[in-house]
């Protein structure tokens, strides 16, 4: 039962921060690679 | 007469779980958001079916497709996909700059796409339906259209080019 609770309790200690990491470049990479293509279409001009 | 399981009832949500549905929410929003911009405000336009034709018997200007003028600086363009001789019918069109050209598309046969380089002009070609955009071209040079859609063996073949003079 001891060691129960305390492996709950590592657990939510643990930081996974390399999959932070990962996880931030993989939105910036989204965020700028789209923000790229929207201005590029709105460089083109409007299409009626 | 308290539940004794109250506590294991709750749903635990991970804080890092939480702080990444926000942030694709936050995402969502903002996409959402630049496409209604976009379309709205700005008035870019996707292609939509401007009307009906029968692809067996083109009538009218398909009778005859290139590039009419209206009027000084505005044109009609009407361009057929041909998968019997793989090519666009026209193949070379020649505007000059400034011009505002409406694009009309249809297909003889199968479906095709069009695609004007270094423009937003992007549209499936389908038989039976007439697509169209317009675009005002402000520099003059060379914008190659190509089909964008696999049609068979001669696909690669099926690509023209506009030309944008100076006055």
């Amino acid at each position: 039962m001891a060691d129960e609770q305390e492996t709950e309790a590592e657990a939510e200690e643990f930081h996974p921060r390399g999959t932070v990491a990962i996880l931030v470049m993989f939105v910036l990479a989204i965020i700028i690679l789209w923000g790229s293509v929207y201005v590029i279409l709105l460089s083109r001009g409007v299409t009626v | 007469m308290s539940a004794p399981n109250d506590a294991k009832r709750t749903l635990h949500i991970d804080p890092y779980e939480k702080n990444w549905m926000r942030i694709s929410i936050i995402l969502v929003i903002v996409f959402a958001a630049a496409v209604t911009v976009a379309g709205f405000a700005l008035g870019f336009q996707v292609p939509s079916p401007e009307e009906r034709v029968d692809p067996n018997n083109l009538t009218g200007p398909w009778e005859n497709p290139g590039l009419r003028e209206l009027s000084p600086g505005v044109y009609e363009l009407y361009v057929i996909g041909n998968a019997t001789t793989w090519q666009f019918e026209p193949r070379d069109v020649e505007i000059p700059v400034d011009s505002t050209v409406t694009i009309y598309v249809t297909s003889r046969d199968i479906q095709h796409g069009f695609k004007l380089q270094d423009t937003n002009i992007n549209m499936q070609i389908l038989p039976g339906q007439v697509s169209k955009l317009t675009h005002v071209f402000e520099e003059a040079g060379e914008y190659p259209y190509i089909c964008t859609e696999y049609c068979g063996v001669g696909h690669a073949a099926m690509f023209g080019n506009l030309t944008v003079v100076e006055k």
